[in-house]
């Protein structure tokens, strides 16, 4: 299967790979995954004072969409509020990176783990 | 008496060893109503489901509905006897080779055609431990690795899938990698006992939960190999 150049491009230079401390108060984590790939993803957002994603990290163990769209998706929520990340679609990853249809579970992962990243901080937040 | 007869009248003692067992391992290994006998296509005489050739006329028949653990004569079950497998599987291949239909009619080159690509299936599902639970659990009513399922995994199987894919990627030797590579294979043979012991208390959600588990352990064991390649490659 060909993927297309938008998955190659992020899959060969991903953005934002790497880890926040996920014991800091402004740091949400989300953990997500595939059973029936075996694939992992870690996503982690770092938010300000007044809501704004500052910063976001991830770690993807699996196939090259997979890692497109979790490298998209923290490209995508950095500078907006929790609730705008919050309403990001798989259906936008999926359009923008081209994913053939056996692929859309990749983007559907990427809004599991942001929403979980989220819910993480304001758990957090709320403690 | 030819091979097929042989087969047959072997498999008819075994079938009959084994009701004779008694009920409490019937009820454990066997599915419910497990005897369920069709009619023969050529002589219309009685098959039961999964016996590649009619008792009667010796006629092969369709693959039908039966599972993989009938179509190898083994009893439904996590824990199998391997060397029962092996020897189910080579002698049904044996008499399903194309050579023996090489003179028969087309209805039968087709048959014998699908219940080879049945065995086969069987055989490669049962022989492998990961692949064998996920059908066991299926025929329990549970879809464990749904193709298209990202459903909720348990946090602890992520939180270890992630910090050993982790050790891998940070492997830079050979040594690193043997290390990450012996883990997995210790952690996957306490998975598979898991297992076992999970399906023989037919606990399905402990099941379920460890064939996620065995499922993210084999990739990484794969990638470990992966890996090993690389830095051979790189050396």
């Amino acid at each position: 299967m060909a993927y297309s150049e938008k998955v190659i491009d992020h899959y060969e230079k991903p953005r934002n790979v790497g880890t926040l401390d996920k014991n800091d108060t402004s740091v949400g984590t989300g953990l997500v995954g595939a059973p029936a790939c075996g694939d992992v993803m870690k996503l982690q957002i770092k938010v300000s004072e007044d809501g704004i994603i500052e910063d976001a990290k991830f770690k993807t163990f699996g196939c090259g969409s997979a890692i497109a769209s979790s490298s998209l998706i923290t490209e995508w929520v950095k500078g907006k509020t929790i609730e705008e990340a919050g309403s990001i679609k798989n259906t936008q990853i999926a359009e923008e990176l081209a994913l053939p249809p056996v692929k859309i579970h990749c983007s559907v992962l990427a809004e599991d783990a942001i929403k979980a990243a989220i819910s993480d901080y304001k758990t957090k937040k709320g403690a | 008496m030819n091979a097929t007869s042989e087969y047959s009248a072997k498999r008819k003692v075994t079938l009959v060893q084994a009701k004779a067992d008694g009920a409490a391992r019937r009820d454990a290994t066997e599915a419910p109503g497990d005897r369920i006998v069709q009619a023969c296509w050529s002589c219309q005489g009685p098959v039961a489901v999964g016996e590649p050739f009619c008792p009667s006329c010796k006629a092969v028949q369709p693959p039908g509905q039966a599972d993989h653990f009938q179509r190898l004569g083994l009893p439904r079950g996590f824990e199998i006897d391997t060397a029962a497998l092996e020897k189910s599987y080579f002698q049904m291949q044996r008499l399903l080779h194309p050579d023996r239909f090489a003179t028969r009619t087309p209805k039968e080159k087709t048959l014998s055609q699908q219940q080879a690509t049945s065995l086969n299936d069987a055989y490669e599902t049962l022989k492998d431990p990961l692949a064998r639970a996920a059908y066991l659990a299926n025929l329990m009513g549970r879809d464990v690795l749904k193709e298209d399922g990202n459903g909720p995994v348990d946090p602890m199987i992520l939180m270890e899938a992630m910090e050993m894919r982790e050790a891998l990627a940070e492997a830079e030797t050979a040594e690193d990698v043997a290390t990450v590579t012996k883990r997995a294979q210790g952690e996957i043979a306490d998975c598979e006992s898991e297992l076992s012991d999970a399906f023989a208390a037919d606990d399905l959600d402990q099941a379920a939960a460890l064939i996620t588990r065995l499922k993210y352990l084999r990739k990484l064991a794969d990638d470990t190999r992966a890996r090993r390649a690389e830095l051979r490659g790189r050396g």
